[in-house]
């Protein structure tokens, strides 16, 4: 099974204490809801893998613990991390205002700056809600994140949400490394040669030029018979291997 | 095969293949390939715009075929062009010229800077050569020549394809193609010729028409003009009088350590010769018609100074040597280097180290023993030179690679504070950086490399220099040697490390440099806890108790599962034998109230009232007004121990070991309790801080979300707030309740240490000595790229070049996605490398050339940025005009640099001439020659090219009036004609 996997992804879950990030993990990873999860200590970890487009991406999910104190254990994770979920509870205010500090947290420790961000307002179940649905919009916008609503109680929004999110990050180029290079990956859009690395996909402007401006061979005369300089002028030295380049050898 | 094109017109005619020949089978092929690009039939394109060929896209498709076991190759080149509309070509014109014969008149592309050979001679935008396909391989014999053209004739014929065919005859490098191009009762020839030595009656245009004419043989009298272009090509390679300033740095003055621009620290910059080693200026007349001037063996109106065009090109010399890229490129070189130091330095070394790492750990355990110790007061300005005293002691002077005058600036330039008495705080160094938030200082965070102003980053310098200047590998490993020896005096001694943020490792930056921030966290904690033991010894408090109140808190505080098993392995061991780390405690630079009595024993087993009675410890400060449940006190934050600094290896083979334990729930409980060290130490320091506290008190401090206020009425109808804690807070034996009913109230400083900085250290100083100088240069690379990036950058403001701050800017996107990922593939980094020499040598080119033609010396405002723009061009483009020609401003500095260099021949050629006396008369006669040429500034062309074109009817008068064309080029070795004569097919 794990021969189709296109990748493995690392992706964080970080949030105010109590706003049900392990909640929302233990309904995507088991589809269950335990309304008695213990607080989480540190960092805990699940692997599912599912699939995006065709493509089989294994999800390493870190859930990290809310406390203020253990944030100065948790950053250490954020590091490789291909995307990040941020929770908050819509029926506290006070987890959405904290998101800021959040979102410096990750701006922080982040080792890369093109992961891929999404916003998850949890708890929609419930009534006595406080944070609407147009301010996390807006606030998701702001921050170019992606954005979802959804409940751990009810499954609302959980599979979607980690679902786009794979998505996204497939999307983005440089971001993930192939799992299998050589086994013939589905992306169709997959360039051979520029790979490795950068495993795949990659911008246009991501190349290097592969002509600067006269660095090529200094006698102009490029392979073929293009001639920089016209021909009566080639006069290359031995340093240029090109059998063409020697015009002064004429029998 | 052959008839499939052919539509059988008669039912009972039979078609016999089978003696089909060679020859005819490889028509067929050539035939196949014609149909197979669609290169049938007429199909006019747009007439060519002005410099379109260089302007426009070539692209070229190519095939193979054979005859009999000869393999050629088929190659299309064509001018990419939008398709013409539909309309056009439904009308079918019958009487219309092929497009290759109507571009022989075409005179918008005579000269096209940069062109296929067959382009220049032939003005061709499209054309199909056969040539033998390995380079070594060439048709030689004239017959065989013949049966290839006669191929090709009839393959052309056949087909009706009027793209030209040409044939490549002769050895490759001599380009000589003969070639046919057929039209409706149309065909053109084209012949060409190729000699060394050129006739004397050939080297001028009357000579040249009187070929052209007879090769037409027009009847006609009359004969229509002749319309010629003609093209003086002028070298100049004598820069003598600007030399070039780029001299090789001066090593020796180096030591000194003040050489200008070639200090450690400092990336060299620029080519050590003249990137640019020609100029090439061609003079052309574009349109002249027969008779207008006069050109022969004795007379010529052809001065160059009077040509109505003037076009510049520069030749770049081949790879030049640039400092920085060669700098950085031996550096790369050391990534793949294979020994270890010892290997280099010699084995002797290693023997001797490692007996005096034992010296070391023996030293250690005399200073950390309970007895006072007397500190010696090291000033740290001779701690160096001890750390290299020791290394002179076991090599000898005479052995080492580097010299110690390089050794010691290099030291004191990586550790500058060893300079002063005082020791400096290394972190103080980093914080008054003006430009920290610049995104030029950020860049390390894209490489991952090291911030530009951090030992890591000078480190890389250095290493970079030696390798370079001093000694090579030796001195790399040699260097290396001594830095690492400098890091374990420095652990020894408490002296931080400078040039190092503080606080934990970086993750964003390279792993060398997290263990050196790694180290420095070690250091600062040993320091802190040697100067309190410094004043408990002072105050003769014996430290027996903290030593028990550390066990006790052994019991439920494993950081992780290794540590776990080792304790256990190690408790029979006897007081001695335990490395001392293990019996150190974390103690608070903050808390300076000291032990009073009540220690941990009495609230071992005590209850909720006995430990109300403790006295607090390890209080920090009140957290706002809250009060304990039970007694109402104010509740204190305690002191807490800080979380355990980590890098990024460390980390990962934390998150490892994490993930191993699987997604079970036993293994997510086994993760909590490994993690739950942190939890426990606090819950101690709560408890040791606020004597007489429950769960619910240190939840409200620690998670208060997991403490639920509501607002009930009581019996009296009072409003209370009730708090209880959260459903998941009040689950049975939860890890939270279980870690509170366990933690035992201990303040931090007397909790065992989360983080043995001993082990950490040692670890470090480990990691360290086993780097052997390819992997110290593959951690270091990062910096070396950052480094060279950011001299490049800054070469190019001087400069103002915008094409390479694009450049620049691709190669730090790719050199960020390159560098991001562990252990990035060699060819990536060559190519790196590759990109910034480049830019270098494009630098220093703009360079050269801006001091050839002054642009700093122009006074006038407008003259100087037309100036610079021309040198901008001559830079990016491969050709450029002359605005004005000889009588533009940059003509004028074109023409003085020829002048001078002319002068300069001159002079030295009479003095050579000089020399022998004997040669009097003879010499006489060549000054004479000399003074005549000398009215000349410029010397003899080094190309003569020109092109001869006429419409005439060939071959009888009343033939239809066709293009005629002839090129021919002289240059000093080589002459060559190239002729293409159409003729009408009809009647003949």
């Amino acid at each position: 099974m794990d021969e189709d996997v296109l990748t493995t992804l690392k992706i964080l879950i970080i949030g105010e204490s109590g706003v049900g990030k392990s909640s929302l993990l233990l309904r995507f990873t088991d589809d269950t809801f335990d309304p008695e999860l213990a607080a989480t200590i540190g960092v805990d970890f699940k692997v599912k893998t599912i699939s995006v487009d065709g493509n089989k991406a294994k999800l390493a999910i870190w859930d990290t613990a809310g406390q203020e104190r253990f944030r100065t254990l948790t950053p250490s994770y954020y590091r490789g991390a291909q995307g990040v979920i941020l929770v908050y509870d819509v029926t506290r205010r006070d987890t959405f205002v904290k998101l800021d500090n959040w979102l410096n947290e990750l701006e922080t420790y982040c080792t890369r700056n093109d992961i891929v961000n999404m916003l998850v307002g949890n708890k929609i179940d419930k009534e006595n809600r406080e944070v609407d649905r147009n301010e996390g919009l807006k606030f998701a916008r702001k921050h170019s994140m992606l954005f979802i609503e959804a409940s751990a109680k009810t499954c609302d929004g959980v599979q979607c949400a980690f679902e786009e999110l794979v998505e996204k990050i497939i999307q983005t180029p440089g971001l993930w490394e192939s799992e299998n290079q050589n086994k013939g990956v589905k992306l169709s859009h997959r360039e051979e040669g520029h790979g490795g690395a950068c495993g795949g996909i990659c911008r246009e402007e991501d190349r290097l030029p592969m002509q600067l401006p006269g660095s090529s061979c200094g006698c102009g005369n490029s392979p073929g018979m293009w001639a920089w300089i016209p021909d009566f002028l080639s006069m290359c030295t031995n340093s240029c291997a090109r059998p063409l380049c020697y015009i002064k050898g004429i029998v | 095969m052959a008839a499939d094109s052919e539509p059988e017109s008669e039912v009972f005619e039979l078609t016999d293949f089978t003696t089909a020949s060679e020859w005819e089978r490889f028509i067929s092929r050539v035939e196949e390939i014609l149909n197979d690009w669609k290169l049938i039939g007429n199909s006019l394109g747009k007439p060519l715009e002005k410099g379109i060929f260089t302007s426009g896209t070539w692209e070229e498709k190519s095939d193979e075929i054979f005859f009999a076991d000869f393999k050629f190759s088929v190659t299309h080149h064509y001018l990419v062009q939008e398709s013409i509309d539909k309309e056009g070509k439904d009308e079918v014109l019958e009487d219309v010229l092929p497009q290759s014969m109507q571009d022989l008149l075409c005179m918008n592309n005579d000269f096209p800077p940069r062109a296929h050979c067959l382009v220049r001679w032939y003005g061709l935008r499209e054309f199909v050569v056969l040539a033998p396909a390995a380079n070594s391989d060439a048709v030689l014999s004239e017959s065989k020549c013949n049966l290839l053209l006669s191929s090709v004739s009839i393959a052309l014929g056949n087909t009706g394809c009027q793209v030209p065919l040409f044939v490549q005859i002769h050895h490759k490098w001599r380009r000589m193609y003969v070639g046919e191009c057929q039209g409706p009762s149309v065909r053109t020839d084209f012949e060409m010729v190729h000699l060394r030595k050129v006739p004397n009656q050939y080297t001028h245009l009357s000579g040249l028409l009187d070929i052209f004419k007879s090769k037409i043989g027009c009847p006609l009298t009359p004969l229509p003009p002749v319309s010629i272009a003609i093209r003086l090509t002028y070298v100049l390679q004598d820069w003598q009088q600007y030399f070039w300033p780029q001299q090789p740095p001066d090593i020796d003055a180096l030591v000194g350590g003040e050489v200008g621009g070639l200090e450690f620290g400092k990336l060299p910059f620029g080519a050590c010769e003249d990137p640019i080693s020609e100029l090439h200026l061609a003079t052309t007349w574009p349109h002249l018609t027969e008779g207008i001037i006069v050109d022969n063996d004795v007379y010529s109106d052809l001065d160059p100074l009077q040509a109505p065009h003037w076009s510049v090109r520069v030749r770049k010399a081949d790879n030049p040597q640039c400092l920085l890229g060669d700098f950085v490129t031996e550096f790369f070189k050391v990534c793949r280097r294979k020994e270890s130091t010892d290997e280099i330095l010699g084995r002797s070394t290693f023997e001797e180290e490692g007996r005096e790492i034992a010296d070391i750990t023996h030293a250690l355990s005399k200073l950390t023993e309970p007895a006072p110790v007397p500190i010696h007061k090291l000033s740290v300005s001779n701690m160096v030179h001890t750390a290299k005293k020791k290394i002179k002691k076991h090599r000898g002077v005479e052995e080492s690679p580097l010299n110690n005058d390089v050794l010691n600036t290099i030291l004191l330039f990586l550790f500058p504070d060893a300079a002063s008495e005082k020791p400096l705080d290394g972190t103080s160094s980093m914080d008054n950086n003006p430009s920290s938030e610049s995104e030029e200082y950020n860049l390390y965070n894209q490489f991952k490399s090291a911030p530009s102003d951090s030992l890591t980053y000078k480190l890389a310098l250095c290493l970079c220099m030696i390798n370079f200047y001093h000694g090579g590998l030796k001195g790399v490993a040699h260097l290396w040697q001594e830095f690492v020896l400098e890091m374990r005096f420095r652990w020894e001694n408490d002296y931080l490390i400078p040039g190092l943020a503080s606080g934990p490792p970086d993750l964003r930056c390279c792993l060398l440099h997290q263990k050196l921030q790694m180290l420095n966290c070690c250091i600062e904690r040993k320091k802190a806890r040697d100067e309190k033991r410094k004043t408990s010894i002072s105050d003769n408090v014996t430290n027996t108790y903290p030593r028990d109140a550390g066990r006790s808190g052994d019991q439920l505080g494993p950081d992780n599962l290794k540590d776990m098993d080792k304790e256990k392995g190690e408790v029979g061991k006897s007081w001695d034998s335990w490395s001392d780390s293990e019996e150190e405690f974390f103690e608070c630079l903050s808390d300076t109230e000291e032990f009073k009595g009540n220690g941990p024993e009495s609230g071992k087993k005590g209850g909720l009232k006995e430990m109300a009675n403790l006295k607090p410890e390890g209080r920090l400060n009140q957290h706002g007004k809250l009060t304990l449940l039970h007694n109402g006190e104010p509740l204190y934050i305690p002191v807490t121990q800080e979380p355990a600094p980590m890098t990024e290896d460390l980390l990962e083979e934390q998150s490892e070991v994490l993930a191993k334990l699987g997604t079970s729930a036993e293994g997510a409980h086994l993760r909590a309790r490994m993690q739950s060290a942190c939890l426990l130490s606090d819950m101690e320091s709560f408890k040791a801080a606020n004597p007489g506290c429950c769960l619910e008190d240190f939840v409200r401090w620690y998670s208060p979300r997991d403490y639920i206020e509501e607002e009930v009425i009581d019996e009296k109808g009072n409003t209370v707030l009730k708090g209880e804690l959260s459903a998941r807070m009040k689950i049975p034996s939860n890890m939270w309740v279980e870690a509170w009913e366990t933690a035992k109230p201990v303040p931090a400083r007397r909790q065992r240490r989360l983080f043995d900085d001993t082990r950490e250290a040692e670890k470090v100083l480990h990691y360290l000595a086993m780097q052997k100088p390819a992997d110290l240069a593959r951690h270091l690379l990062p910096c070396v790229i950052h480094a060279a990036v950011l001299k490049v950058k800054e070469e190019e403001g001087l400069e103002n070049i915008s094409s390479v701050k694009k450049i620049i800017k691709q190669i730090i996107s790719h050199s960020s996605k390159v560098l991001h990922f562990p252990n990035p593939e060699d060819k990536k980094l060559e190519e790196i490398i590759h990109q910034i020499t480049n830019v270098e040598a494009l630098i220093a080119r703009a360079r050269s050339l801006k001091a050839k033609f002054g642009t700093e010396r122009c006074e006038q405002e407008e003259e100087k940025e037309d100036l610079e723009r021309f040198v901008s061009c001559l830079l990016e483009q491969p050709e450029v005009l002359v605005v004005g020609a000889g009588r533009g401003h940059a003509g004028r500095i074109i023409h003085k640099l020829f002048v001078n260099a002319q002068r300069l021949t001159e002079s030295s050629d009479e003095a050579a001439a000089m020399a022998p006396p004997e040669e009097e008369p003879k010499r006489m006669g060549s000054v004479e020659e000399r003074r005549q040429s000398s009215v000349s500034d410029f010397p003899p062309p080094a190309g003569r090219e020109l092109i001869l074109r006429t419409t005439v009817p060939r071959p009888a008068p009343y033939s239809r009036a066709l293009p005629q064309r002839m090129y021919s080029v002289l240059t000093k070795e080589d002459f060559r004609l190239a002729g293409a004569f159409s003729s009408d097919t009809s009647f003949f």
